[in-house]
């Protein structure tokens, strides 16, 4: 049965939207914050469990948005028994872990950012287990990822914490990038990225070529998640988090997502040999190992760290097994492990915020201490042992059952051998936690002294606990919602029968085996451990350290021995790579015959040639003086200016002239802090080579430009369009303007925002310059010797000052004409910033500033608001972002006048294009102030006025 | 007929006349740029002759537009405005790094006063004699007051 709930998406973003609530209402105080936390969740849960009867009678909830068709990717949820289980499981402890948390965090600690983080994480994860679509489930498996690692990484000032995150991250993010290849694999197969269209494709992906890559590299992603054998080792270190935190991830949530998504592709990717081969045995493995290192572990944490690693081994197999059965026993193991490894934990929390210590070789006879986290941790750790009539008894006799079924490789022995194994040691652990932490003589060195915490943090453990006897003396109540969940995850209905007791069997010897086993290991303990330290097991940190080092070496040797800061190398790698991939296109690929004839040589581009060839071989001849290089600079810019207008393009060359009387007056002033000769330092030989480098680029792009030249394009230039449609579509006959403000006005968005931040850049490098050893550097040169007096001539003050007005009429004429005629905001910007320049040379950088009124900083920010609010103002007119509106108005007295909001952006285009350029200038000149050069406070040094003045009032 | 002709060739030789004091003033210019001995002799040719020949074609320019077209036209202004606001200007900067680059205050002609060319006088000597003026200036009103009372 198909519905459709509109629910399903808000289900999702509520936390997501609740994350913005704790850290504004901490300020409000921490119950506050708590309750605000707990609302979204409670929210969002209330509207799940309104779901669950229409589950429960077999409905499957949908919710589909195209948001972005053409890649697959859509927002499309739905919720069957499956979702409804991890998404019950993830709400509703995380309800509980919001009260422990409450208590648990100390006042140091930043509540609200705490309440926050683990909000997106909770969003992340219901995201995931209601994804009906793989690349959103993907992005979502990022987003849990992210969101872990900011809750691992919690208490930043402790290395562990700082080290598990970062460890978490890169092995979890590693599978995540593993999956994405292999979710793409698995929808290339079926046809579609939408799960529940995926899943009905089962012949035709189990008999693709690729069935077993996308199994591998799914798999990858959730064994990394799960923390599964050869990747169990993040989690262990993940125990560096707050508590709330490993209760959280690591009993119901985050280790769980792989279990989920294993579960939720079983029906496609289950019932092959590789399935089992892969998947039982690493759960197998893992179930194992994982519970040996837990015997020995003295910190509480580490000992539920390792146990948990353990059980997801157990559930691993389970759903490895490939049969309808154990996929049930694995559904109803997630439900109790979920309950008792919760409990349990902070149990664990509560003892170490008490006694404030986890390790348990100096804990012990605490149960008379803390009588209620004492019967707490009893009943949950003894489900964990799976000791009647708790829930874990009933899913280990199951799961010990199936085992009996599974052989491997022929072998019907070893894998229910293996798991009693696995189980013995299980229990002894379970017994462990019991034992030496509760059991034996009160002692006196506590490095507090433990009590019983308040209701409010025993209270989510209290319920938990409730729910694991509840279950385990009463299994027929959860017995139709397990058999729908594994209906949902075998895709055929079931009906189990739960029961506590199932005869005598061989799972129930092979259990008593365990139990008994576990015993006697915990009373040889002490001597097991010594032969434990003395084998010294490999420790993982010290592994993955070394390998994480070792890559960050090969990527730091690559990085530098390509970039390595010197220009040269760097530019030199470029030209080769360019010019060599060029030289292949060129000669595997073929090409027409010239089909243009080539022009007469007429006088004018002659002299300009002539011009260009002299300068750029002076510049290399005459390189080493700088001053007379920037001028040979400027005889080519100006050179390319006037061809611009030769050809045609005055748009073109008013921009180029602009551009290149700000850069050299920008590099005039750079040049202030060079020395005037550049050294020598390269050998003959690396000159020859760069030479010939320099020489093969330059010659390869001229032929390419003669190639392209002499040819007509293979296609349509898109130029007709955009002359057709100028005037139609943006409203202007100027169709550069027209492409820079509409067509492109994406684009240039994009633009002026990168000018503003490089402004911005220039600025924020000036300044620590200025703070550091270099602004101390520029102290002790101070001012060259031999300066001119008279610094600021009368005639240039005089001259500047009466060619401001003008300058700016320019500058307005410019920026009015230009989306009809040659202009517009970038040039008009540019203008107006010469103007402003002007000033600058005369009088000198201080004078100028003391009379600038709005900070540069603000007039970039503005230009960019002005630009993105004239966006955004074609959304009120029902059209895209940028679309510009036109009409024509008449201003009596002046004329007919044309105005588009394409205008508007065109200021803010204009307002950038100026902060940014005056914005660079003035960090540098702030430079110059630094070496001591003195501050005028006259306008210019001589003043007839000034005189005149003086001698009056004498 | 032959009366209009001669009024437009009277029209085109005012213009043609123009046109050839431009062409001569602007070969002086290069010529005088090329030929003259010293930078500072040399800043003479461009800066005023030269100037005067862009000035010429100008007005020759104007004429036509005004002689042939009947519009007045109003570039030409504008650009005479900024020619003789920037010309001057970069002589002088041109000027000023010549003296600096060889000159010294002992090859300057005398400035007929206790003080250098501005060009050679630093900030802290031009304070100084500023700062005595003043102090000058001050107690000659002093006296002047005491005087009076």
């Amino acid at each position: 049965m198909e519905a459709t709930s509109d629910m399903l998406p808000l289900i999702v973003a509520l936390p997501f939207l609740g994350a913005l609530l704790p850290g504004i209402v901490i300020r409000a105080g921490r119950d506050t914050c708590t309750w605000f936390t707990l609302f979204p969740t409670a929210l969002a849960l209330l509207m799940l469990l309104l779901h669950a009867p229409g589950v429960m009678a077999g409905e499957v909830y949908h919710w589909r948005l195209d948001w972005l068709p053409g890649l697959g990717l859509d927002a499309n949820f739905f919720l069957d028994g499956l979702g409804l289980l991890f998404a019950g499981l993830i709400l509703g402890i995380g309800l509980l872990i919001i009260l422990y948390a409450r208590f648990y965090l100390s006042k140091n600690d930043p509540m609200g950012q705490f309440f926050t983080y683990l909000l997106l994480f909770q969003g992340a994860m219901v995201g995931i287990v209601l994804s009906d679509n793989i690349l959103l489930l993907l992005i979502f498996w990022e987003l849990t990822s992210l969101s872990s690692f900011l809750l691992i990484g919690y208490w930043n000032h402790l290395p562990e914490g700082r080290q598990g995150a970062r460890m978490a991250l890169a092995v979890t993010g590693m599978g995540g990038l593993a999956m994405i290849g292999g979710m793409l694999i698995l929808g290339e197969i079926a046809g579609s990225y939408d799960i529940s269209v995926i899943l009905q494709h089962k012949d035709a992906i189990q008999a693709s070529d690729w069935y077993l890559p996308a199994l591998l590299l799914i798999l990858l992603g959730c064994f990394t998640k799960s923390a599964q054998f050869p990747f169990h080792f993040w989690l262990p270190h993940a125990m560096a988090a707050p508590t709330p935190v490993s209760a959280y991830l690591h009993s119901a949530t985050m280790v769980k997502a792989g279990l989920f998504l294993m579960a939720r592709l079983w029906p496609v990717l289950s019932g092959t040999p590789e399935w089992f081969y892969i998947v039982a045995t690493t759960g197998l493995i893992t179930m194992v190992i994982a519970a040996v290192i837990a015997l020995f572990k003295d910190d509480l944490k580490g000992l539920l760290a390792f146990s948990t690693v353990s059980h997801l081994g157990l559930i691993t197999m389970l759903l490895g097994f490939g049969t309808e059965a154990a996929a049930l026993v694995a559904v109803f193991h997630i439900i109790n492990h979920a309950s008792f490894k919760a409990a349990l934990f902070m149990t664990a929390g509560i003892v170490d915020h008490e006694a404030h210590t986890r390790d348990i070789k100096r804990l012990g006879g605490l149960r008379h201490l803390m009588p209620v986290t004492f019967v707490i941790a009893t009943i949950t750790a003894l489900s964990m042992a799976g000791i009647p009539p708790l829930n874990g008894f009933i899913s280990k006799e199951m799961m010990l059952k199936e085992t009996t079924y599974a052989a491997w490789a022929g072998n019907p022995w070893l894998v229910p051998a293996l798991a009693t194994f696995g189980a013995l040691f299980s229990v002894a652990y379970s017994f462990r936690y019991i034992w030496h932490v509760f059991m034996g003589p009160v002692r006196d060195d506590y490095p507090a002294r433990p009590h019983d915490p308040g209701f409010g943090m025993w209270a989510g453990p209290a319920l938990l606990a409730a729910i694991v006897v509840g279950i385990g003396v009463a299994p027929f109540v959860v017995e139709p919602f397990v058999n729908v969940v594994a209906g949902a995850v075998t895709g055929a209905p079931q009906d189990t029968h739960l029961k506590l007791w199932h005869g005598v069997n061989a799972a129930l010897f092979m259990s008593i085996a365990a139990i008994l086993g576990g015993a006697l290991l915990l009373a040889s303990h002490r001597a097991l451990e010594a032969g434990w330290l003395r084998a010294g097991p490999p420790a993982a940190k010290a592994i993955f350290d070394a390998i994480v080092g070792a890559a960050t070496r090969a990527a730091r040797g690559l990085t530098d021995g390509l970039h390595d800061g010197s220009l040269t190398r760097f530019s030199a790698i470029f030209v080769v790579t360019v010019t060599l991939a060029g030289a292949i296109a060129w000669s595997t690929g073929e090409i027409g015959a010239p089909s243009r004839a080539t022009l007469p040589i007429a006088i004018v581009p002659l002299i300009a040639t002539v011009l260009l060839v002299g300068a750029t071989l002076c510049l290399v001849a005459f390189h080493r003086n700088r001053l007379l290089a920037l001028v040979l600079i400027g005889v080519v810019g100006l050179t390319v200016a006037v061809g611009f207008a030769y050809f045609s393009a005055p748009d073109l060359a008013m921009t180029q002239l602009s551009v290149e009387v700000v850069t050299i007056i920008l590099l005039l002033l750079a040049l202030n802090f060079l020395p005037r000769e550049t050294p020598r330092e390269s050998s003959g030989a690396r000159r020859l080579r760069d030479g010939v480098l320099a020489v093969a680029g330059g010659g390869a792009v001229a032929a390419l430009a003669y190639a392209m030249m002499t040819r007509d394009f293979a296609l349509p230039s898109i130029s007709s369009y955009h002359l057709a449609n100028s005037y139609k579509g943006g409203g202007g006959t100027n169709v550069v303007n027209v492409i820079l403000v509409d067509f492109r006005g994406f684009d240039t968005y994009g633009e002026i925002i990168v000018l503003g931040i490089a402004a911005l850049v220039i600025f924020a490098l000036t300044q620590t310059v200025l703070r550091g050893a270099g602004g101390r550097f520029l102290e002790s040169q101070g001012r060259p010797g031999g300066e001119a007096g008279d610094r600021h001539p009368l005639m240039m003050v005089v001259a500047t000052r009466v060619m401001m007005p003008m300058a700016l009429m320019v500058g307005v004429y410019i920026f009015l004409r230009g989306h009809n005629e040659p202009g517009g905001g970038f040039i008009a910007g540019l203008i107006v910033a010469i103007a402003l320049l002007m000033q600058y040379m005369a009088s000198g950088f201080a004078w100028a500033e003391a009379r600038q009124r709005v900070p540069y900083h603000s007039t970039i920010a503005l230009g960019v608001l002005i630009a993105t609010a004239t966006g955004i103002g074609a959304w009120f007119n029902g059209v895209p972002f940028l679309t510009s509106a036109h009409d024509y108005f008449t201003v009596p007295g002046i004329a007919e006048l044309h105005l588009s909001t394409a205008v508007a952006f065109d200021v803010g285009v204009f307002l950038t294009v100026l902060g940014a350029v005056m914005l660079a200038l003035w960090s540098l000149s702030r430079m110059a102030r630094r070496t001591g050069e003195p501050v005028n406070v006259e306008p210019m040094d001589v003043n007839p006025a000034a005189d005149a003045a003086s001698s009056r009032e004498g | 007929m032959t009366e209009i002709l001669t009024e437009a060739s009277a029209a085109e030789i005012l213009v043609s006349v123009f046109l050839v004091i431009s062409g001569v003033f602007g070969l002086v210019g290069s010529f005088g740029l090329l030929k003259l001995d010293n930078t500072m002799a040399r800043l003479h040719a461009p800066t005023k002759a030269t100037t005067l020949g862009v000035g010429g074609i100008l007005i020759a320019s104007m004429l036509y537009f005004l002689l042939f077209e009947g519009t007045l036209s109003f570039h030409e202004l504008l650009i005479t405005i900024f020619l003789f606001l920037t010309a001057p200007v970069v002589a002088h900067f041109i000027a000023k790094a010549h003296i600096h680059r060889h000159e010294s205050p002992d090859s300057t002609p005398p400035t007929g006063c206790a003080r250098p060319w501005a060009t050679f006088e630093t900030d802290e000597m031009r304070e100084a004699v500023e700062a005595a003026e003043r102090g000058e200036a001050a107690t000659s009103e002093a006296r002047l007051k005491a005087e009076r009372g």
